[in-house]
C-alpha cells in the first residue's frame, strides 16, 4: 500500500508473490530495493528482491542455506534487515531453525553465521510453539559490530565483534516453563524494539512479560505494571519520543485473545512505569491477534502506528495511536507490517 | 538419456522448458545436482539444505513414487522419464 506525505489516503497494488507465505517484508531506504521473505509450501524459503517497488521480483540467486555437515536446513526466513548506510549491501536475515544469516551483495547470496550455527547450547534450544526462529536483528546505528539477536524460545543474544561471537542476554527475564524461573537461555522472546537515538534502551515483549534494558541488554527491568496482560507479540518504540513504546496484548499463552474481548494498542509515556489505552477508532468488541511483526511505527512526526491482523484487518495511525483509521477488513491473515516512506 | 518432466512452477528456472534431457544421471540425487548446474536455482526447490525430496514435492521415476522406491538414492537408467510434481497439500 502506498500513500502521499499524509499518510490518510492509501493505494492497494497487488497480490504480489502469489502463492507464498511472506513472513516479512522490508524496504532498503540505501538503494529503494524491496525485500521479502518467500516461502513456498512446496518449493520452500527463498529472498525475493524487488527495485521497483514491487512490479517485478527475483529470487535470491543463492538464497540462505545451511552447508550440507549442518544437518539443518533453512524451513523460513523470518526477519530480513538492512544494515546501516555504511554498510552498502549487507543485509542480515534471520531463519527458522534459529541462526543468522548475512548477504554482502544486497541479498543476492547469503553465508551463514559460523558462530551462531555452531554454538554450544544449540542442541538444547527447544522450539517454541511458532518454531525455532530467529526473528529479530537490531543492529546498533553507530557501532556495527554490536548487534543483538532475539530467538523463541531461547532468549536474546549479543554479538560486539560482528556476529564472531555471541552471548546470552537474558538476565532477570521470566521462563515461568522452565524448572529454574530464571535460566541462561530458554526464554521466550517475541520481539525486541529500539529508538535509533538511544539504541541502549530495548524495549522487549516477551511470553513471560514485558521489559525494558537502560544497559543494551545486560539487565532486564519488568515494566508489565497496569498492562492487562503480560502475554503479547509486538513491540514498537515511537520515532521521536524513545520513551514512547506500544504492545498489544492478550490474555495469555493458553488463551491468545485479546483481556475482555476487546483488543487494544497501549501505550507508555515514561518508558513503562505507567501503559494507558489507545483504542479510539478500534471496535468495542474485537478478538483480533496481531503477531510479533504485525505491528510496527514509521518515521514520521507525529509518529505513524500500524497494525494487521490474523483475521485480515490493517489500521493505521497518524498520531501515535491516539486514533486509528481501518485501512483493510479483507486481507488474508497478516504476518507483518512494515513500512518506510521513500 | 533422462528426461525429465517440470511442473509450471519449475519451468522458469529452465527457461520455460516443460521436459528437459540429461544425458545421464546415476540416481535422482545425481540428477537433482546436475539440473541445479544447468538451471540455477531449481534444485534448492526440489530438495531442502540436506538434499532431501522435499515434504511436498513428489517425484515420480516412470510413474512410481521415489517415496516408495529409495527416495533420492533412487537409481535411474537411460530411458526412464522423471515427473517433478507438488504434491495436494491442504483443502
Amino acid at each position: 500500500m502506498t500513500s502521499d506525505s499524509k499518510r490518510k489516503e492509501w493505494k492497494v497494488s497487488g497480490p504480489h508473490l502469489k502463492g507464498n507465505e511472506i513472513y516479512h517484508m522490508v524496504y532498503d531506504r540505501r538503494n529503494g530495493a524491496i525485500l521479502a521473505s518467500t516461502t513456498s509450501g512446496h518449493w520452500g524459503p527463498t529472498v525475493a528482491i524487488s527495485e521497483d517497488m514491487g512490479k517485478t521480483w527475483k529470487e535470491s540467486k543463492t538464497p540462505p542455506k545451511f552447508p550440507k555437515s549442518s544437518g539443518l536446513s533453512v524451513a523460513r526466513v523470518w526477519h530480513i534487515k538492512p544494515a546501516s548506510e555504511d554498510e552498502p549491501g549487507v543485509v542480515y536475515a534471520g531463519v527458522e531453525p534459529a541462526c543468522l544469516f548475512k548477504s554482502k551483495d544486497g541479498g543476492r547470496s547469503w553465508k551463514v553465521n559460523v558462530s551462531m550455527m555452531k554454538q554450544k547450547t544449540r542442541k538444547k534450544w527447544q522450539a517454541g510453539g511458532g518454531g525455532l526462529c530467529l526473528h529479530t536483528i537490531l543492529q546498533h546505528p553507530r557501532r556495527p559490530n554490536r548487534m543483538h539477536i532475539a530467538i523463541s524460545s531461547v532468549g536474546t543474544m549479543r554479538t560486539d565483534d560482528g556476529g564472531e561471537s555471541w552471548r546470552f542476554q537474558n538476565r532477570n527475564v521470566l521462563a515461568e516453563f522452565q524448572p529454574n524461573k530464571y535460566p541462561e537461555y530458554g526464554q521466550c522472546v517475541h520481539k525486541l524494539a529500539t529508538n535509533p537515538s538511544k539504541p541502549d534502551v530495548i524495549f522487549h515483549q516477551n511470553h513471560c512479560g514485558v521489559y525494558r534494558s537502560d544497559n543494551a541488554g545486560e539487565d532486564w527491568i519488568d515494566i508489565r505494571n497496569n498492562l492487562p496482560s503480560r502475554f503479547g507479540f509486538p513491540i514498537a518504540v515511537d520515532a521521536n519520543e524513545p520513551g514512547r513504546a506500544y504492545v498489544a496484548p492478550l490474555e495469555g499463552d493458553f488463551s491468545r485473545i485479546p483481556p475482555s474481548g476487546h483488543f487494544a494498542i497501549w501505550g507508555t509515556d515514561n518508558s513503562g512505569k505507567e501503559w494507558f489505552k489507545l483504542d479510539e477508532g478500534l471496535p468495542s468488541m474485537s478478538y483480533y491477534t496481531v503477531l510479533r511483526d504485525g505491528m510496527v511505527a514509521d518515521q514520521e512526526d507525529p509518529c505513524g502506528l500500524y497494525f494487521g491482523t490474523t483475521t485480515g484487518q490493517l489500521y493505521a495511525s497518524r498520531d501515535q495511536g491516539n486514533s486509528w483509521q481501518n485501512l483493510s477488513d479483507w486481507l488474508p491473515p497478516v504476518f507483518s507490517v512494515s513500512v518506510s516512506s521513500t | 538419456m533422462i528426461r525429465v518432466r517440470l511442473t509450471a512452477q519449475l519451468r522458469d528456472y529452465a527457461h520455460g522448458a516443460r521436459e528437459v534431457e540429461l544425458d545421464s544421471a546415476s540416481n535422482l540425487r545425481t540428477m537433482v545436482n546436475k539440473l541445479e548446474r544447468y538451471y540455477p536455482g531449481i534444485g534448492g526447490r526440489i530438495v531442502d539444505d540436506q538434499g532431501n525430496i522435499r515434504a511436498h514435492v513428489n517425484v515420480f521415476v516412470n510413474s512410481e513414487n521415489s517415496r516408495e522406491l529409495k527416495n533420492e538414492n533412487t537409481p535411474l537408467r537411460d530411458g526412464d522419464v522423471v515427473h517433478i510434481l507438488p504434491s495436494v497439500a491442504g483443502g
